[in-house]
């Protein structure tokens, strides 16, 4: 059924079942699960919807969600760039705004499952220690996390299509920018995607003890983040239709 | 630049040469083409690979002959939509190729490359192409496909597996899913064996016959001889000669060209075969003891030397062009 009325999406999966960034983006998917079992030996006196309030704020936003949908973002046409068997795709009847966006749904709908999952796991182990945490909070994760895994993958399907070394870009890109520079200086703040991230997750669990600086209206952030989809999108699209595939 | 200038008119004599063969009005040919390259020029930063070349593709088959880096891979990707032209225009039924993604349903492409996607089977890997192609029956077309390049028994096994000819045949049945118009074979025949040679030599004629556009590329001539009647040579990414693949071959052997002949009294066969007038020269060769040829008509000495042979009771045991390679037919062609 995928194959007859969505082709690139149906090869994209078969391409991430087969290849190893898969496994490695569900290890990153799963990495907050350790925190959630040393948070069962020791709370530090944090309770359970500040302490998924800093998983997520701390690690998941700036660090793991980019960096596993970089992973995934970047093999979706870069591997096919690298090994030429682009040219199975670009000589077919379909435009190139549809490649792309069946490329973006297949690597938006592999890293976001392995996220879900590995956030759902994470909220469980935690749910059943000594307190629960507030109900807001497992939606909250999930849906903030799909917007980042969304916009980094739409952006970073773009980043492979313009610089060679996009992998590697991208990861300096993440430890510099999102992770480090637009985290700490106020002014380059509004430049980043893990900010809107941020800003839909502390709207939306509205607790005052987890919280970001100077987060942005829920509205506004969700518009920024469906924009910075959309305008990749069409970019990633435009140089497709550019480039020599040789 | 000298010597280059000197190329250039070499090359241009060559061409007003043939396109005067029977097929060979370039100008008549564009105009009734499937297929139109005009003033096609194709660069990488400061290489040329393709220099100004027009030509005209219609109906049957058409070899694209050249040495490796001639640029017969860049004018079939330029012509296929993969690269963007430096200079000049390609049509495909009269529309630009990269303007109308909807023309690629007419053009079935057999790129040079290796590499598939190995994670999917034969058959996946058909199916898909159809699916992307929106064939009506997509496993009645898949199915055809796989047959006709052979692979029916290998279809479910996955395409890593495959050995080198394999996956040409499993690039070809890709190509023909969509049973298009135009098909452009980019080396179809590399790392295919004996047996599968022939049979894809036969399914190209029967594609030509249909009365497909068929453009195939090989840098070796005697694959070229048994595809194409019709042939367009590139030389360092310029147009050498347009026309009947005859037409030029007997240009070619009107040349002195060295065969090599192994039997069992080599002195003996070159004493008779120096008082012909149809040799110009002969000399033993000690490694391997052979004897070496070098002929003024060579069809001439083809028909002659078994004649020879058995006359004085010489046994054959090989027979050889020495200089067969298309770089010395290039040479060849470009000195004229």
């Amino acid at each position: 059924m995928i194959l007859t009325t969505f082709p690139t999406l149906w090869l994209t999966l078969r391409q991430f079942a087969a290849g190893r960034a898969t496994r490695v983006v569900a290890f990153f998917a799963v990495t907050p699960i350790m925190f959630s079992l040393v948070y069962l030996f020791d709370s530090g006196g944090s309770t359970a919807t500040e302490f998924l309030g800093s998983v997520f704020n701390e690690f998941l936003a700036p660090t793991i969600v980019p960096l596993a949908t970089l992973i995934l973002a970047t093999a979706a046409l870069g591997n096919e760039l690298s090994d030429r068997t682009i040219v199975y795709l670009a000589l077919k009847p379909v435009t190139r705004w549809r490649l792309i966006v069946e490329k973006f749904i297949g690597t938006f709908l592999v890293t976001g499952v392995a996220f879900i999952i590995g956030i759902f796991i994470t909220w469980a182990l935690v749910a059943f220690g000594p307190e629960t945490p507030a109900s807001s909070v497992l939606p909250a994760m999930i849906v903030s996390s799909l917007f980042g895994v969304a916009a980094y993958g739409a952006v970073f399907l773009f980043f492979s299509l313009v610089i060679p070394r996009a992998l590697l870009v991208g990861v300096i890109y993440i430890l510099l920018w999102e992770s480090l520079l637009a985290r700490y200086i106020p002014g380059i703040r509004v430049l980043s995607i893990r900010h809107f991230m941020q800003s839909i997750f502390v709207h939306w669990i509205d607790n005052s003890r987890v919280t970001i600086p100077q987060p942005t209206q829920l509205i506004t952030a969700i518009i920024v983040l469906v924009a910075v989809v959309i305008l990749s999108l069409i970019l990633a699209s435009l140089r497709l239709r550019q480039m020599n595939l040789d | 630049m000298k010597n280059n200038q000197h190329e250039d008119d070499r090359l241009t004599a060559m061409v007003a040469a043939t396109a005067t063969a029977p097929n060979g009005d370039v100008k008549a040919q564009v105009a009734r083409a499937t297929v139109e390259i005009e003033h096609l020029s194709k660069w990488y930063g400061d290489v040329v690979a393709v220099a100004d070349v027009s030509f005209g593709i219609g109906p049957g088959i058409t070899g694209l002959l050249g040495p490796n880096g001639a640029g017969k891979s860049s004018i079939l990707k330029v012509l296929a939509g993969l690269l963007k032209p430096s200079a000049g225009e390609v049509r495909i039924m009269g529309k630009r190729v990269r303007s109308d993604v909807q023309l690629f349903r007419r053009i079935g492409m057999v790129p040079e490359q290796e590499t598939i996607y190995s994670y999917l089977t034969g058959r996946e890997f058909v199916r898909w192409n159809a699916s992307l192609q929106r064939v009506p029956d997509i496993d009645g077309a898949t199915q055809r496909a796989l047959m006709t390049a052979d692979l029916g028994d290998a279809a479910e096994r996955r395409i890593g597996g495959y050995s080198k000819g394999m996956r040409q045949r499993i690039k070809i049945a890709a190509a023909l899913v969509h049973d298009p118009d135009i098909l452009v074979l980019d080396e179809p025949l590399t790392g295919t064996d004996p047996v599968q040679r022939v049979h894809l030599i036969q399914l190209i004629h029967n594609l030509g016959a249909e009365g497909k556009t068929v453009f195939v590329s090989s840098h070796v001539l005697h694959e070229v001889e048994r595809l194409a009647d019709r042939i367009i040579v590139i030389v360092n990414g310029k147009l050498a000669a347009v026309g009947d693949f005859h037409a030029i071959r007997d240009k070619i052997d009107e040349h002195a060209r060295m065969i090599r002949v192994k039997s069992t009294n080599d002195r003996g066969l070159a004493s008779m075969l120096i008082t012909t007038p149809h040799v110009a020269s002969v000399r033993l060769d000690p490694d391997p003891q052979s004897l070496v040829v070098e002929a003024e008509d060579v069809r001439a000495v083809y028909r002659l030397l078994p004649r020879i042979a058995r006359e004085h009771g010489i046994r054959l045991f090989e027979i050889a062009a020495l200089d067969d390679s298309l770089a010395s037919v290039f040479a060849y062609v470009t000195e004229r």
